[in-house]
């Protein structure tokens, strides 16, 4: 809300700058957002939290600063106005009681509708307002002044003599003085006469009773209007006015009749008029329980002491009226324009806020001893990036919400992508089924700027459906595209198999044992370099070289491969507690095969013959060479694989190396036809 | 004969220096001296004709003249060998090294796990929780009524339903509730993770952002220890001299509940008028929001707050970054060009 300095200053003395005021009231929790320098005058906009809507009003405001300045607040005497025309003129009904606990009206006839005086036109500009009449405008001026809105009525347009407060039929249509004709529902609240609603009630009054210079006679509406039904109906026809900010934030229901009085006195002294009588239904504001405070409890909330009568003299600087007193506590009652204030935690923010948060010491809380300082799933994160990091991968963080567009352009089904039901725009629409799609964005992003070598990897959750429900997984995303070079080397494009590897050490890195890779097919990856990453048998992730029309959709002409891991699923074979093993104490032997095969004979099928063959002595086996060419017939290839062999009970004998080596050529023979490379 | 020795000693001694740096030199004097025929074997030769008293004392004297002389050689011929011999053998030394760069962790990482250390220190856990939210776990159960204007500040992505009412968290303030439901106090955790807010997407509003929460919770935890927490938390960050302030604020699941300043980390909080263009002249960045656990919020997960006191606090990693690396674009943490990435 916008506050100007010189109108505050009506309410109470301000011997500070606007830049100092701003500042004390930002200390009590009234934060300002600009201050602006407007003839003479200074308007500080301040941001109202929506606990506080006594801060809504001039008075509200001049009242904090009086409380913590200790100084006098100005509130406008008025007296009762004289009733001139006894005569009830009209009759007010008040339908819905729950919704409307209090309505007040009043006639003012005869009055003299026209320009407003320069000092309240000043007012009212100082808050971005544009002056109406000086009836509409007082009306105005008391809004923001006392903080309750009030609306009146040209009482010769009103029809039947009767005013109802009840709610809108179904489909009723009214024009509101903004000249827009909207259709009400019969969950909104209206004000009308016998024949049509008048006026929104609380929201914005109907253009059809409007004062204007030809009016005569007005009525003049006070109330209090429940605020859940003032936001609902102010949310339904997104219409948000001074008035429905305020009620629906409460207004103080004390403080209707004097706001009343207050309009009516400067009616009559701006526009003439004979008051009429004052109409007021509803109940009486209930009285309030009286809210205690144990200092004790104020003390372990705080960690810190605050003297008793430091205590009662901030809550009744405040306003609250003291009810009893005792060593231990005291009880007071919260004034109306404090609604906040129901609960013992309330009274002690109060306190705190007042003794000043920055006069609290601080300590450090007792330590719990816990044996993880990381949740294993948080653990594994950490794990998983020194992995990819250590292998050169750089981390990027995408948009976990992307354009359906983009989701299809990485071959991706739109129909079970989660979406959001009210998008700012199309391109942040459906939550990613894939990293995938946020990988190719970077990595385009990149080579549009000359990049040559990419490694990236993400972590991010992953969003679908099942059933009735969500689903959100935990994913880990890599993918390459270019090539390394160095000068000794010279340059090489990657490929699939150095994906391939970081996977490999990743998976190695985190203690995962029996790691496997098979053909998979995957609308995403080319068919024919595709896997599917396999974990004691289950599929974990896929890997592969990304479509052609993928990366044509995404205008990326270089091969990419990437892969995704659904971590969540190789959480629980991640080995975290590490035990020692014994180092062998006998040395192992080495010795290479290199053997003739048919070109399509996959490495695992070789691998697996070697180990059933080899035996015990087996420690470990690997493709050393690979090569066709020259010398090697077509349809075959030669591959050389290093084989290790260690007993782990003694030193292996010469005998027992040829043996198992032996058994190893012979079994690769006779399982697939292969031969010993002369 | 001693003074012969004496003599060969120091005559060797002074002819291998001038010769030091001489491979031919010193090699004649290696047969001159040490040769098989050279000066000193011909003096242990005529250790024979010693009397017998005195060969002891004799013979030792020789082997100490033998030990030296060769000792001295040999360290000439070292010390020769040490320096180049030749531009035959030598590399280019100052070629680049042969090696794959390390990977950068992306800086909203590195900034969630310095944050995650600072309170690991203070004794807090690291945990998660979904994204994907219900309104209960987002609003009610933090004491933000459904309808009321306390939502206004939580603008919110709502998904196309299912059945029930999902939501992408606006905070991470949910897990909470979630982590208070299946816990039993006392404890003191921290939640990173992104956000949604539907905020349009400018050089400081981002619809995605991060956030990490933090929540303390126990028998006897007060104000004090939410203020030496941020307090240490704003010297670790950004500097030992960091200042800290509290302002009263609201949040309708903290009470009392404040906004938390720190002094500015450009101009140290000298409020220069307009001339800082981190805080504007302010002095002061705002850079999180704290308070005590409101009692209400302990009553939804059936915690008795006559018995059971907290704090909570909320910043964003995005901002807490920019300010930390002086980052003038929260978008350029999710385009993430390499360029960018690789800074930090």
């Amino acid at each position: 809300m916008r506050i100007s300095y010189n109108w505050l200053k009506e309410y109470v003395v301000l011997k500070e700058s606007a830049e100092d005021l701003s500042e004390m009231l930002m200390s009590a929790g009234l934060p300002t957002e600009s201050i602006e320098n407007i003839g003479g005058d200074k308007i500080i906009e301040v941001e109202v939290t929506a606990n506080r809507p006594d801060w809504l009003s001039y008075i509200g405001v001049a009242r904090e600063v009086a409380a913590i300045t200790g100084r006098k607040l100005m509130i406008p005497l008025v007296k009762k106005p004289e009733i001139k025309a006894k005569k009830v003129e009209i009759k007010i009904r008040v339908e819905e009681k729950e919704l409307c606990p209090k309505y007040t009206a009043r006639v003012i006839r005869n009055v003299k509708v026209g320009e407003s005086p320069a000092w309240l036109k000043a007012r009212l500009e100082a808050m971005g307002l544009r002056p109406v009449n000086n009836i509409v405008d007082i009306t105005n001026f008391c809004l923001f002044e006392t903080g309750e809105p009030m609306h009146a009525f040209d009482l010769d347009k009103i029809s039947g003599g009767e005013v109802f407060v009840k709610r809108a039929k179904k489909g009723e249509k009214i024009t509101a003085i903004d000249g827009v004709e909207r259709a009400l529902e019969d969950s909104m609240l209206v004000i009308a006469d016998s024949l049509k609603p008048i006026a929104i009630a609380g929201v914005m009054g109907g253009l059809s009773t409007e004062v204007n210079y030809a009016t005569k006679n007005i009525l003049l509406e006070a109330a209090y209007f429940e605020p859940i039904s003032i936001r609902r109906t102010s949310r339904k026809l997104s219409l948000s006015s001074d008035s429905s900010y305020r009620f629906e934030r409460r207004v103080d229901i004390s403080n209707v009749n004097y706001s009343s009085d207050r309009a009516t006195e400067l009616i009559c002294q701006i526009a003439g008029g004979e008051v009429g009588e004052f109409i007021d239904i509803g109940v009486k504001p209930a009285k309030k329980n009286p809210v205690s405070l144990r200092y004790s409890k104020l003390d372990s909330v705080l960690g810190h002491k605050i003297p008793p009568v430091k205590v009662k003299k901030i809550l009744t600087d405040l306003g609250l009226k003291l009810k009893t007193s005792s060593k231990d506590k005291i009880s007071s009652e919260a004034p109306g324009f404090r609604y906040d204030l129901k609960d013992e935690i309330d009274l002690i923010e109060e306190v705190a806020r007042v003794y000043g948060f920055n006069n609290i010491p601080s300590t450090i809380p007792p330590i719990v001893a816990q044996e993880e300082r990381m949740s294993s799933d948080v653990a594994a994160l950490r794990k998983v990036r020194v992995a990819f990091t250590g292998l050169g991968f750089d981390e990027i963080i995408t948009y976990s919400l992307l354009s359906k567009k983009i989701i299809q352009n990485t071959a991706l089904p739109v129909e079970s992508s989660v979406c959001v039901a009210n998008p700012l725009s199309i391109e942040q629409e459906a939550m990613r089924p894939s990293l995938l799609s946020g990988m190719l964005g970077a990595a385009l992003w990149n080579i549009n700027r000359r990049s040559k070598d990419l490694k990236f990897f993400e972590i991010g959750h992953v969003y679908g459906k099942s059933g009735s429900d969500f689903t959100e997984r935990q994913f880990l995303g890599a993918c390459i595209t270019g090539e390394m070079s160095n000068w000794a080397d010279g340059s090489r494009a990657y490929s699939f198999f150095d994906l391939k590897g970081a996977v490999e050490a990743f998976i190695e890195a985190l203690g995962i044992k029996g790691i496997s890779f098979a053909n998979a097919s995957d609308c995403r990856f080319s068919g024919a370099s595709c896997a599917s990453i396999e974990v004691a048998g289950e599929s974990v992730g896929i890997i592969g070289e990304v479509d052609a029309n993928v990366l044509k959709n995404f205008d990326i002409k270089a091969p990419v491969y990437a892969c995704e891991i659904c971590l969540d699923k190789i959480n629980p074979y991640i080995n975290v507690k590490n035990k020692f093993k014994i180092l062998p104490k006998y040395p192992s032997v080495s010795r290479d095969i290199s053997i003739i095969a048919d070109k399509n004979t996959p490495n695992l099928q070789i691998v697996s013959i070697i180990r059933a063959s080899a035996g015990e002595v087996l420690k470990e086996v690997r493709l050393v060479d690979k090569y066709s060419g020259k010398q090697i017939p077509d349809g075959k290839i030669s591959l050389t694989y290093r084989i290790e062999y260690q007993n782990p009970a003694k030193t292996l004998e010469e005998k027992e190396v040829l043996e198992a080596h032996a058994k190893v050529l012979h079994s690769l023979e006779s399982e697939l036809g292969a031969s010993l490379r002369g | 004969m001693k003074d012969r020795i004496k003599e060969t000693e120091s005559r060797a001694l002074s002819e291998v220096k001038a010769a030091a740096g001489q491979r031919d030199g010193l090699e004649s004097l290696r047969i001159k001296y040490l040769g098989r025929k050279g000066e000193i074997s011909e003096l242990f030769k005529g250790l024979s004709a010693i009397a017998p008293e005195d060969k002891a004392e004799v013979g030792k004297l020789l082997n100490e003249l033998k030990i030296s002389v060769t000792n001295v050689i040999e360290g000439s011929f070292a010390s020769l060998s040490a320096k180049p011999s030749g531009v035959k053998n030598s590399i280019d030394v100052t070629l680049p090294g042969i090696s794959r760069r390390l990977g950068n962790l992306h800086p909203i990482t590195q900034t969630i796990n310095r944050i995650s250390e600072i309170f690991i220190g203070l004794g807090f856990r690291v945990v998660e929780g979904p994204e994907i939210e219900t309104e209960h776990y987002n609003f009610e159960a933090l004491n933000i009524p459904l309808e009321h204007p306390s939502r206004d500040a939580f603008d919110t992505f709502y998904l196309e339903s299912l059945g029930g009412k999902h939501l992408l968290r606006s905070h991470t303030s949910p897990v909470q509730a979630r982590f208070m439901e299946k816990n039993k106090p006392p404890f003191s955790i921290i939640v990173p993770g992104k956000v949604y807010r539907p905020d349009a997407t400018d050089a400081s509003h981002s619809f995605m952002f991060h956030q990490v929460e933090g929540l303390c919770v126990g028998k006897d935890i007060h104000f004090s220890d939410l203020k030496g927490c941020l307090e240490t938390f704003a010297k670790e960050m950004f500097g030992s001299s960091t200042k800290m302030r509290l302002r009263p604020s609201f949040f309708p699941f903290t009470e009392p509940s404040a906004e938390v300043d720190i002094s500015c980390i450009i101009c140290g909080g000298a409020a220069m008028e307009k001339r800082c263009s981190v805080c504007g002249g302010k002095g002061w960045l705002e850079i999180l929001g704290a308070g005590m656990v409101n009692p209400k919020v302990f009553e939804k997960v059936g915690y008795d707050p006559k018995k059971i006191t907290g704090f909570a606090f909320g910043m964003g990693v995005e901002r807490i970054a920019m300010l930390k690396y002086g980052i003038n674009d929260i978008r350029m943490f999710y385009e993430n060009d390499e360029r960018f990435l690789r800074q930090f």
